[in-house]
């Protein structure tokens, strides 16, 4: 039992380390690849939200859970790697659209981004077709947010 | 001496006489659809430091960032004090189409009088009156901190010389009206040519790539080209169109919101549905 006990203790202390490392060694470059990644994910999510609130497709409760719980995901595995860290304003070699205003003195991106939160949870609160048209505007209005203030236009 | 005597004379004020105001009834109700097709808030909207602000009042002061400098657009409201409340008609129509002050200075042309000097003065007369309906709220605001000599504020007259166009807009017979109403928002009140049209030299519009897209004006990125958008098929019809214009990222439409384009689109969706049909007839017919 005790060696057992040891092993698990071991596997856990080796994992929190290999834990460790990666993060200490997720670069700038990583990290804006991992948010580009998140922010792709979201748009997925929301394509499918969108086209219930277009009327494009039914009011479907499952479909409303799945695409929020995707971008609670993709928030927490962002989370997990510092894809939002202030050192990664700036990539090596990979480009980024966020403005460095987001890490900036006095920056309300913490506001914003708890808007963003509790918006989706409202959202993914909803049960039916009339409490999905009142919530997922103000999901959308809070990626505006964020987009408005802190993304620089991409193309010419 | 006959350089510098040239240079006073192209550079004075050229200010619009009484006889440029004609008798006119305002229609309030159309100088609120201007006001919102001109997004006249989203630069005048209230600073920061403002104790309960109104954030639906123009009482001006938030800081707007240009390649020159910081500004600080003006409180807009009727207060007589620090707004426009004892603001005459021809002062109102000298600031807004030919970028001259109250007190006969030549205005900063982030204010986009380069655009508004193609409206009709009645429209002009319009927004004033819709203006004077919005209670007055008092709101002093900072001058700017653009360093500007008196003589370089002199030198913003021969920038206008040769950079401002006072030809009025006029309608295209050969496409059908709403085509045309759709033109006179987007060149007129809407101003959209400011920042979808690259500048030349000498910072004036280089109208041989009209609304082809160009360096951001607060410095950082690139506003895109409207025929670009529209080759691409981003918009895949005016319906389309209209939808991301009413909408934004409620339906989706993502790249309605970066570089202010946001708050743009916040403000074209308080227009009419026609008015929005129209813009949108317009801009798809840039190829």
């Amino acid at each position: 039992m005790q060696a057992q006990s040891f092993l698990r203790t071991v596997t856990a202390g080796v994992l929190v380390i290999g834990l460790g490392v990666t993060l200490a060694f997720a670069s700038a470059d990583d990290k804006i690849k991992a948010r580009q990644a998140e922010m792709k994910n979201n748009g997925k999510a929301i394509g499918a939200l969108v086209a219930i609130m277009k009327g494009e497709q039914p009011y479907d409760a499952a479909v409303v859970k799945a695409s929020i719980d995707s971008m609670a995901a993709g928030d927490a595995a962002s989370a997990k790697v510092g894809a939002w860290d202030a050192d990664s304003a700036k990539g090596e070699t990979v480009e980024t659209y966020a403005k460095p205003e987001i890490w900036a003195e006095g920056s309300d991106v913490g506001t914003k981004y708890k808007a963003w939160v509790d918006a989706r949870n409202a959202v993914a609160a909803t049960t039916d077709e009339a409490s999905f048209k009142a919530a997922f505007p103000v999901l959308g209005e809070s990626c505006k947010g964020c987009h408005e203030k802190f993304r620089r236009p991409k193309e010419n | 001496m006959l350089g510098l005597s040239i240079f006073w004379i192209a550079s004075s004020p050229r200010v619009l006489g009484a006889a440029a105001i004609p008798t006119h009834v305002a229609d309030v109700a159309n100088g609120k659809l201007l006001y919102n097709a001109g997004g006249c808030l989203s630069c005048h909207k209230p600073r920061p430091d403002l104790a309960n602000a109104d954030k639906a009042l123009p009482s001006g002061g938030f800081p707007l960032k240009t390649p020159i400098g910081i500004l600080y657009p003006p409180n807009i409201t009727p207060d007589s004090a620090t707004g426009i409340g004892d603001w005459s008609d021809l002062e109102f129509v000298n600031a807004i189409q030919r970028g001259i002050s109250k007190g006969g200075q030549h205005l900063i042309p982030a204010f986009p009088y380069t655009s508004y000097a193609a409206m009709p003065v009645t429209d002009v007369l319009d927004i004033k009156a819709y203006l004077m309906t919005l209670p007055p709220v008092v709101s002093a605001t900072s001058a700017s901190d653009i360093p500007l000599p008196f003589i370089l504020r002199r030198g913003i007259g021969l920038w206008k010389w040769a950079g401002l166009d006072t030809t009025p807009w006029r309608p295209d017979p050969a496409q059908s009206a709403n085509w045309n109403r759709g033109s006179y928002l987007v060149n007129g009140p809407g101003h959209c040519n400011e920042c979808h049209t690259p500048r030349n030299l000498i910072m004036a519009r280089n109208n041989s790539r009209f609304l082809m897209g160009g360096p951001h004006p607060e410095g950082s990125g690139k506003v895109p080209s409207l025929h670009g958008l529209i080759d691409r098929k981003r918009y895949k019809d005016k319906a389309d169109l209209v939808l991301a214009f009413q909408n934004g990222e409620v339906f989706g439409y993502d790249h309605m919101s970066a570089g202010g384009m946001g708050q743009v689109q916040s403000n074209i969706a308080k227009l009419p549905q026609q008015d929005v049909e129209a813009i949108a007839e317009y801009i798809l017919s840039l190829k």
